[in-house]
């Protein structure tokens, strides 16, 4: 893969050229633009993955040009460098999304370390965007929206948003927990905190079917560890995964009280009792029979030669 | 108001929707509009009727006669039999298992005969979903006498008078806990109900929120009186969604009935109710952590006091009761408590629901007088365990109780009589074991539970129980060292010493109730390797008694690794080297003839099990570990 390609943009070009002396050094593929224009003009062609700007250019100034860039894409990076860091500039472009800023003037060893971040996280957001943009889209943000500003304000409402945003989007990835956050004013890492304490809370993406088996008493002493076993052999999962076609996903609950009828599974939301391992596959194929084909006709073989004998 | 000549009163509770009620539903619909019955046959979708093992059942008045296991297929001809030819259909019926006569009334069956209803009056007798049933059977009286007629303190003598302790598990007085918080004055106050119902094994608080919405609603009313609140909420599980919708739809009818919001009943008295959907912890079933859930925070408990009466949710008074607490509030109103006390001991007065599940044969919800003993709920009314099992024990109070062997079976069901064993009443969770059940696993399942959900914050139960469950792991794979029953005990009381709240103050239980009364079983684990009940797959050999045998291949055919050889008339036999430890073949063996030996046996199984012609002293073990 190639490495990332960088465009610095500032009005003085002594800066362009120290930038490109430093990383080009340590390989980076770089580029220089002498302002905001010029920038936007190369930008258009495509290619690029960060871009380092400054604030303060005659024309079109660095704000405009992070608004612009914002506008076509979410996966260019973009550090800012400045060498008045007012905190009110700095927060304006956090809010439209930078990274990080360097101060002018800058040693090599800072621009490196800002760099490498930058870079990360880049590539980082790229396979996110690339996996998450399907599942997260316009339409599921505006409606998480609404729900924030039915419950804005209202006390204790974070968990309530939680579960309305997770029945939106089906999980509850960084990106939604960070909307939450900034939409009621709460710090991210609270709603985070939240997010973990909680079992009914999921940060990984669910199965079309979700299964639930009940890790209750009566289930316990009913045998539903055969079942469950059975069920991550055949499915190749764990508690709390989910199959690599996003077909199932596989929950562990506490007590669903359906007790009389241990040991229980749920899938989606039925409930289904006095399971054995053989009737949960059975089951599980009845939504999806490539899922256990090979697993049943395995154990009705069995049956079949069994009773030859 | 129409008359109908017999209401059929199908349960569609939770369990029996899973058992496929609603498909009963529509058959039945749709049978007695074939035959034209529709003005005399009424069909009411009942709350939770307890008998859930049986589901789907019902329940047809004025008779009173009882089906269970209904299908689709069977409800033409039990239309047909009892509802044109008026001959009630025997083959729906319940059966004692001996004697294979049915029996028609509800009444007779063991199952409900020992049962006294005060919580559950009206389960399976309304339509939940109808606040114009619950009210035909005097609902929302209680309220009004306490709003119009009652003083705060006269509802307070009364119900501290009937001796009502809390049934979420602790058993505190309930009407002292409403004396301390309306004695505290503030401008707001709350009033709560705890629906976090979270010990696995008790669906008691599923049930009454299911089948009976309004009497908690009206208990929250009145409590609400007594201590001068105007808000409430109710705390509830959001794995309970038909508990969740019922009891909103409950709200929602009492508020357009005037019974709760502005006003109500011209009384002047304002209280409105909310429902919190909880999002799955285990500790928010304790009180100050509930509170802190509800503000939206992580729900993590603190030291008391200040106790939640005089600062609980938002820091103002609060008063928190469960459930089942609330259900029995409006009979105690309306008859006194005298009424009350006529059931149960001077400590533990009124009734107790129990979910009584697990090994047993009458699987379900009970409601029994206090103080009755424990063998009349697993022997009358439960059936004791499934033929050909034995009784081991009953675990009670979920992963903070314990479990309790057949020796102390006639004690009576009474907090002090149940916490000097070991265990606690709990919230009412009554789990049979039988000799299938290895009891250092269920010790372990519990720590599974109690590591897994314990909140972090104190040291001892973090760390703590974290540890007692390494230890009882290496037990159950064969790695457990002579030391460790004695490092096991010392670190449980650590752990109940030093924990803030009730999870880490129970957390221990399960473990130390297992070593006092089953010790043989964590020995034979430890120094002979060998798990009798065959859960432990490292620590069991599955063989094949020759003996006992028939030679039928059900073991043969059974098993997935095929293990197994034999023909017919042959005595099968297992290849150990083949054998997995599944133990699929002694599941599936009718004549018991596969037998648990330790792990890696060697020598002669017939002597070292006293079975057989070859039978010498079972002290001495040939196990070779």
């Amino acid at each position: 893969m190639a490495g990332p390609r960088i465009l610095i943009v500032d009005d003085e070009p002594v800066v362009i050229k120290s930038a490109e002396r430093v990383l080009r050094s340590e390989g980076y593929d770089v580029e220089g633009a002498a302002g905001g224009r010029e920038a936007i003009l190369k930008l258009e062609k495509g290619g690029y993955d960060l871009v380092f700007t400054d604030l303060k250019m005659p024309e079109v100034d660095g704000l405009t040009l992070i608004k612009w860039i914002r506008k076509s894409s979410q996966v260019i990076g973009i550090v800012i460098i400045t060498g008045y860091p007012s905190q009110d500039t700095i927060k304006d472009a956090l809010e439209l999304g930078i990274i990080d800023y360097v101060p002018k003037p800058f040693t090599p060893s800072v621009l490196l370390d800002v760099t490498a971040r930058a870079v990360e996280w880049t590539e980082g957001r790229k396979s996110k965007e690339e996996s998450a943009g399907e599942e997260f889209p316009p339409a599921m943000a505006a409606e998480l929206d609404r729900v924030i500003q039915q419950y804005k304000n209202r006390p204790g409402s974070l968990i309530p948003v939680l579960q309305r945003a997770q029945e939106i989007v089906g999980y509850l990835p960084p990106v939604v927990q960070r909307r939450i956050s900034r939409g009621l004013n709460i710090p991210v890492a609270e709603v985070h905190g939240v997010v973990s304490f909680y079992s009914f809370f999921t940060m990984k993406p669910r199965g079309d079917h979700n299964i639930r088996v009940c890790l209750g008493t009566a289930c316990y002493v009913k045998g539903i560890e055969a079942v469950t076993s059975k069920i991550k052999d055949v499915l190749k999962i764990d508690i709390g995964e989910t199959t690599e076609d996003r077909k199932f996903s596989l929950e562990g609950v506490r007590c669903l009280g359906a007790c009389g009828l241990a040991p229980v599974m749920v899938i989606d939301q039925e409930t289904f009792g006095a399971m054995s391992a053989k009737k949960a596959l059975e089951i599980i194929g009845r939504y999806d029979q490539s899922a256990v084909g090979a697993a049943v006709t395995e154990e009705a073989e069995a049956d079949l030669t069994g009773k030859e004998n | 108001m129409e008359k109908f000549r017999a209401n059929l009163m199908l349960c569609a509770g939770t369990g029996c929707v899973a058992s496929g009620s609603a498909k009963v539903h529509a058959a039945l619909r749709d049978e007695i509009k074939k035959r034209g019955l529709e003005d005399e046959l009424k069909i009411v979708l009942t709350g939770c009727n307890g008998y859930c093992a049986e589901g789907p059942v019902m329940a047809v008045y004025p008779d009173e006669i009882f089906y269970q296991k209904l299908t689709v297929e069977d409800v033409p001809t039990l239309v047909e039999e009892h509802f044109l030819k008026g001959r009630p259909y025997q083959k729906l019926m319940f059966k004692e298992p001996e004697k294979k006569t049915a029996i028609p009334l509800m009444k007779d069956i063991p199952f409900f005969k020992h049962q006294v209803l005060r919580v559950l009056r009206n389960k399976g007798l309304i339509d939940p979903e109808k606040i114009e049933e619950y009210i035909a059977r005097d609902g929302y009286l209680a309220a009004a006498k306490a709003l119009t007629e009652m003083t705060s303190e006269d509802i307070i003598k009364v119900i501290k008078d009937s001796g009502v302790r809390g049934r979420g598990g602790a058993g505190f007085p309930t009407g002292m806990k409403w004396e301390f918080a309306s004695k505290v004055k503030s401008d707001i106050k709350f009033m709560l109900c705890n629906g976090d119902e979270g010990d696995p094994g008790a669906f008691m608080d599923r049930s009454v929120m299911e089948a009976d919405p309004h009497s908690v609603i009206e208990g929250m009313i009145i409590g609400a009186k007594a201590i001068g609140a105007h808000h409430g909420f109710i705390y509830v599980r959001a794995e309970y969604p038909l508990a969740v919708q019922r009891l909103q739809l409950a709200i929602d009818q009492a508020t357009e009935a005037g019974l709760l919001g502005k006003n109500i009943l011209d009384t002047g008295f304002d209280f409105v109710l909310e429902i919190y959907l909880g999002a799955g912890a285990f500790v928010c079933g304790e009180e100050t952590a509930l509170m802190r859930s509800i503000e939206g925070k992580r729900g993590m408990p603190r030291p008391r006091p200040p106790f939640p009466a005089v600062k609980g949710l938002w820091d103002k008074p609060s008063v928190l009761n469960n459930v089942e607490t609330l259900a029995q509030i409006s009979p105690i109103i309306l008859n006194g408590a005298g009424w009350y006390r006529s059931l149960g001991t001077e400590k533990s007065a009124g009734t107790k629901v129990f979910a009584l599940t697990g090994a047993i044969s009458n699987v379900g919800l009970v409601e029994v007088p206090m103080g009755i003993p424990l063998r009349t709920i697993i022997y009358d009314i439960g059936g004791g365990p499934k033929k050909g099992r034995t009784f081991k024990a009953v675990q009670l109070g979920g992963p903070s109780g314990g479990c309790i062997p057949e020796s102390l079976l006639d004690i009576p069901v009474t907090y002090e009589d149940i916490q000097a064993t070991g265990a606690i009443v709990g919230s009412g969770g009554m789990v049979v074991m039988d000799d299938n059940t290895c009891m250092v696993g269920t010790a372990k399942f519990f720590l599974e539970f109690t590591a897994d959900e314990s909140c972090g914050k104190c040291v001892p139960c973090r760390v703590g129980t974290k540890i007692l469950l390494d230890i009882l792991t290496d037990i159950t794979e064969g790695k457990g060292k002579e030391s460790d029953i004695e490092t096991l005990e010392d670190l449980a009381r650590d752990i109940l010493a030093s924990s803030l709240c009730g999870l880490g103050q129970t957390a221990p239980n399960p473990i130390l109730t297992t070593i006092k009364y089953f010790r043989d079983e964590y020995e034979s684990h430890i120094v002979h390797k060998w798990c009798k009940a065959g859960v432990c797959r490292d620590l069991t050999t599955f063989w094949i008694d020759e003996k006992m045998c028939k030679a039928c291949g059900a073991c043969l055919r059974a098993c997935p690794s095929k293990a197994i050889v034999g023909e017919k008339k042959v005595p099968h036999k297992i290849i150990q080297e083949l054998c997995v430890n599944c133990r699929t073949c002694y599941d599936t063996c009718k004549f018991n003839s596969i037998r648990i030996l330790p792990a890696g046996f060697e020598g002669d199984p017939y002597e070292f099990l006293g079975i057989g012609a070859a039978a010498a002293t079972t002290g001495e073990k040939k196990g070779d570990a």
